[in-house]
């Protein structure tokens, strides 16, 4: 009896009783969707109809069941999202090197760093299409600009929150400044610049959804479109919401991975971080 | 007198004077074309800055119409997303065990693109009215709640429950009510953490207020104007959108920054 009564308040439980009641109240909406509305699988079909299509072996476009064409789409829109993230984080680092480096590079690039914190980025997205005039490219460089800040600005406060005296310390000791970053500053500012990538991979793999709207060639934006205008089954509409919400969560929490796999040593308390 | 000076003196003019120059050093670019040489794009695309001023001075009432609707769909769901996502965090502050986990559950919703939540509310709320003006903005509304809500709750939970170490053990001891330690301990604990969640949410309300207009059902808003124009080939209307959509996403930060000085100022 003890045991049962541990098992049922253990924090795991209380995480599938709340998945429970979503689905619950899903179902009940879809419920009374399905009595009320004329064609209920546009507004909220159940889920079991949802993950009924996933399974089924119907080809869709002549070669390809629903899943698989969600998921090769899907693969297409992680890859450029990827490439976006690992440019727009190679660029963050570098630019928060630089300006730990440099007083003047800081005082400079910081204040446009919080402008483009306030700026909608992502309703930019058509324009750098129009500019770059290929739909490959513009994703990679929208999931880079929006990977790229969060990034810069958590990975400065991570720099910064090295304790003066350890740098004066290896100073005293004639350690080069190669040898300060590599050894004080990069361990130090690594739990910061995961929580800046935190941020940023969920917003690339939106990103990367967004421009595949704008122009088809592949990508789980160019199918959503599709399938809202119902050139296909619209379970691929349904199916598509749940795989993009899968990999966004699975994106964050990928971050944590690494994280955990680069820095086991880091303290769970960090100063100053930007969230 | 004095005084002033001595803040002037203390003052740092290089933090202003660097930015500013760049700014100046980009704009240069930009007039002369440099910019456009630099990036491999014409006029036609990347219009000179005098060109987009005009055309917004030019087209202003549409262009306010337009500001109108977004801002309309920014600002109610972001008052009704602070507004769930508070009580959220008082919820769960109340039943710590349960609360938390739910939470946990919330921000996982924070991973889900924007996008993929759009399509879905406009479906729902096609039957709520028949004027197509009036259920795209409920839609839109919606969605911004959705968006501002997560970091308001989550935020919200920590202020109300990250209280000083024995305060709550203090007041139980002076045999305070439930209600005045939440009132006069929790309450005030947790609004600087509101505006911790307000400046992740302001942007994003602005964000999510663009991108759902994109699938909205009625042609209305800068979001949807940046879109609509640039289909037409018409970049330097775009653009002028794009001004409009970044001044007014700066405009709603500096306000926040001006109402978080305030109310934290006279705290302290």
């Amino acid at each position: 009896m003890g045991k049962i009564k541990k098992v049922l308040s253990s924090s795991k439980m209380v995480t599938v009783v709340w998945v429970l009641g979503f689905i619950a109240v899903w179902e009940i909406g879809a419920t009374i969707v399905g009595f009320t509305k004329r064609t209920p699988e546009n507004v909220l079909p159940h889920i079991y109809q949802i993950f009924g299509s996933m399974f089924s072996t119907k080809l869709i476009n002549g070669s390809q069941t629903a899943l698989q064409l969600v998921l090769s789409n899907a693969g297409v829109t992680l890859l450029r999202a990827g490439i976006g993230l690992v440019i727009g984080a190679a660029i963050g680092f570098l630019l928060a090197v630089l300006m730990s480096r440099f007083k003047i590079v800081e005082k400079t690039i910081f204040p446009y760093l919080m402008i483009i914190q306030m700026i909608p980025i992502l309703g930019m997205a058509p324009i750098i299409l129009a500019i770059t005039k290929d739909i490959d490219q513009s994703r990679i460089i929208i999931a880079a600009i929006l990977t790229f800040y969060p990034v810069a600005t958590n990975t400065l406060a991570g720099f910064k929150s090295v304790e003066k005296e350890k740098q004066d310390l290896m100073y005293s000791l004639a350690a080069s400044r190669y040898q300060i970053y590599k050894k004080l500053l990069l361990p130090t500012s690594l739990p910061y610049l995961f929580s800046g990538l935190k941020i940023a991979a969920p917003m690339a793999i939106t990103a990367s959804i967004l421009v595949d709207t704008l122009q088809g060639s592949g990508g789980l934006g160019t199918l959503l479109s599709q399938s809202l205008k119902h050139a296909m089954s619209i379970y691929v509409f349904w199916q598509i919401v749940f795989v993009s919400a899968a990999i966004g969560i699975l994106s964050y929490n990928l971050m944590s991975l690494l994280e955990k796999i680069t820095s086991p040593y880091a303290k769970n308390k960090k100063k100053g971080e930007i969230k | 007198m004095k005084n002033i000076r001595e803040k002037l003196s203390k003052f740092d003019f290089s933090a202003i004077l660097a930015p500013v120059l760049f700014g100046v050093f980009i704009m240069i670019l930009w007039q002369t074309q440099l910019l456009h040489k630099l990036i491999g794009t014409d006029v036609f695309t990347l219009p000179l800055p005098g060109r987009i001023v005009r055309i917004i001075l030019d087209n202003s009432p549409t262009i306010l119409q337009n500001t109108g609707a977004t801002l309309i769909a920014a600002l109610g769901g972001l008052l009704f997303g602070s507004l769930l996502g508070y009580l959220l965090g008082v919820l769960a502050a109340i039943f710590p065990k349960w609360g938390s986990g739910g939470l946990t559950i919330v921000s996982a919703f924070n991973a889900v693109p924007i996008i993929a939540i759009a399509p879905i509310l406009n479906n729902l709320t096609k039957s709520i009215s028949d004027e197509p003006q009036i259920r795209s903005m409920v839609a839109k509304i919606l969605v911004v709640t959705l968006t501002s809500m997560i970091p308001m709750s989550v935020n919200a939970y920590r202020g109300l429950t990250n209280v000083k170490p024995f305060s709550e053990d203090l007041m139980k001891s002076l045999a305070a009510s439930n209600w005045e330690i939440f009132s006069k301990l929790r309450l005030p604990n947790s609004v600087e953490y509101i505006f911790t969640a307000l400046r992740i949410s302001v942007p994003g309300a602005v964000i999510s207020a663009l991108v759902s207009e994109y699938f909205a059902e009625f042609i209305i808003g800068v979001g949807r104007q940046i879109r609509e124009n640039i289909v037409l080939a018409q970049y330097a209307t775009a653009w002028s959108y794009i001004t409009v959509a970044c001044l007014v996403g700066i405009i709603l930060y500096v306000l926040l920054l001006i109402a978080e000085h305030a109310v934290l100022k006279k705290r302290r």
